[in-house]
């Protein structure tokens, strides 16, 4: 059998429903039951134990290392090879990609630290406002939904800010004055300067190992090609470089995801 | 690891188990808890060598004691398709093509895959799906035919990624 047959096609249409059978869903619901985020520990000995439980938990998700730090008012969480997501005392949910940190205040104040890259989905509450520092920046906010990333991984340096949805202000720290940013909308900070700039670089594509899925809308083929490149650490050449794409496909399988480029543009792709 | 079992098959699952219990929200939940049967298994230590021959026979042992509790007579205990009864092993080897095939039609660019399941799955003539979307018929028979290739050349690489 090199192809499908008929009787699978119609086997999957008779019960194809959008969205149904979601693994990525299904995965983050069995953790959930099988409480495999870690909850933050005070003591010493506790947090032996709920070392041992990540552990355990290792071979399952994106485990936090969870590490308490002499300063107690802050907790931090660290992942590894796996991305990984909870939600803060405030409510606030965050997802941190891979080998990224990020420390939040045991005392209710809404303040955070990190580094790596880190999306937030702020808890709105607007007398308290939300401030995610790195060494050299820090964002505040009110309530929305964005993206830190301070370029610790790639060894930029520079970090980057996508507002998904809301608005922030973005600036270097010890400094009042900065970029405001609303939805969809990129800024970054090269290491040294005073001002963080708009930064089309960054899109909604951004936030794609979030998300699961990439999107493009009459993409040009170089840049879904960029896109793709730098979220799976490969090269590519293809011919035709300029026809275009729209649709949205999801992350977990990348043949899949350039076998249907080629069909649906009727180019070739070939992986360097 | 666990988390990969779980990504590569998930779907399979669903599928397979779509196959004996007709209801796609029964075989999702059905094949949710064979995971976490299986992973608390596995957190008291049980060996278990191949752990996705166990999840396929645990998941076909649900679906049977399903039916059954639905007062299924026992000779009817049997996978089927939209043709008919088809055999136990065929289900479970389908099984992986059609959660192909599905992850494929997820992936179908937005008014592509509408035309397609509007015509194929929900049985609309070519007219009927151009007045419900707003296009022409032309521009439907396009979408469509792009669709089934589409789907033709995802299922190919696919099938070579899985057995090449």
């Amino acid at each position: 059998m090199s192809q499908f047959e008929d009787k699978h096609l119609d086997f999957v249409l008779k019960h194809y429903q959008e969205g149904k059978f979601d693994t990525r869903k299904a995965i983050s619901r069995f953790n959930e039951a099988h409480g495999i985020r870690p909850k933050p520990r005070r003591n010493v000995l506790v947090m032996m134990s709920g070392f041992a439980a990540a552990a355990a938990a290792a071979v399952l998700l994106g485990v936090f290392i969870f590490r308490n730090i002499e300063d107690s008012r802050w907790t931090e969480y660290e992942t590894l090879a796996y991305a990984g997501s909870f939600t803060l005392p405030d409510g606030s949910e965050v997802a941190l990609s891979p080998n990224s940190t990020l420390r939040y205040r045991e005392d209710g104040k809404r303040m955070v630290k990190m580094s790596g890259k880190v999306f937030f989905d702020v808890a709105r509450d607007e007398t308290r406002p939300f401030e995610v520092r790195t060494d050299g920046a820090f964002v505040r906010v009110l309530g929305t939904e964005f993206q830190v990333n301070d370029g610790s991984q790639d060894g930029t340096e520079t970090v980057r800010v996508y507002v998904s949805d809301g608005k922030v202000l973005f600036a270097k720290n010890g400094r009042s004055e900065g970029i405001v940013l609303t939805k969809d909308m990129g800024a970054c900070l090269e290491k040294g300067g005073d001002m963080p700039v708009a930064d089309a670089g960054q899109d909604i594509n951004s936030i794609a190992w979030n998300r699961g899925s990439f999107i493009f809308d009459d993409t040009p083929l170089k840049e879904v090609l960029d896109c793709l490149s730098e979220y799976y650490k490969v090269s590519f050449a293809a011919t035709d470089l300029d026809k275009r794409l729209s649709g949205e496909f999801y992350n977990d399988d990348l043949d899949l995801i350039i076998s249907l480029i080629e069909s649906a543009l009727d180019v070739t792709i070939i992986k360097k | 690891m666990f988390e990969d079992l779980f990504r590569y098959n998930f779907r399979p699952l669903c599928l397979y188990a779509l196959h004996y219990v007709q209801d796609a929200d029964v075989a999702e939940d059905l094949v949710q808890e064979c995971f976490t049967t299986l992973w608390e298994k596995l957190q008291e230590g049980t060996e278990i060598a191949n752990r996705r021959a166990y999840l396929y026979m645990t998941v076909r042992n649900r679906c049977l004691d399903r039916l059954r509790r639905k007062g299924i007579a026992t000779e009817s205990l049997k996978p089927y398709d939209t043709y008919g009864i088809i055999d136990d092993d065929d289900a479970e080897e389908r099984s992986q093509t059609e959660a192909r095939l599905w992850t494929a039609i997820d992936s179908l660019p937005p008014k592509c895959r509408e035309a397609f399941l509007l015509n194929k799955r929900d049985g609309l003539k070519y007219e009927e799906v151009a007045r419900e979307m707003g296009i022409s018929e032309n521009t439907v028979r396009n979408q469509i035919s792009k669709a089934l290739k589409l789907l033709k050349d995802g299922a190919v690489k696919i099938y070579m990624f899985f057995f090449g």
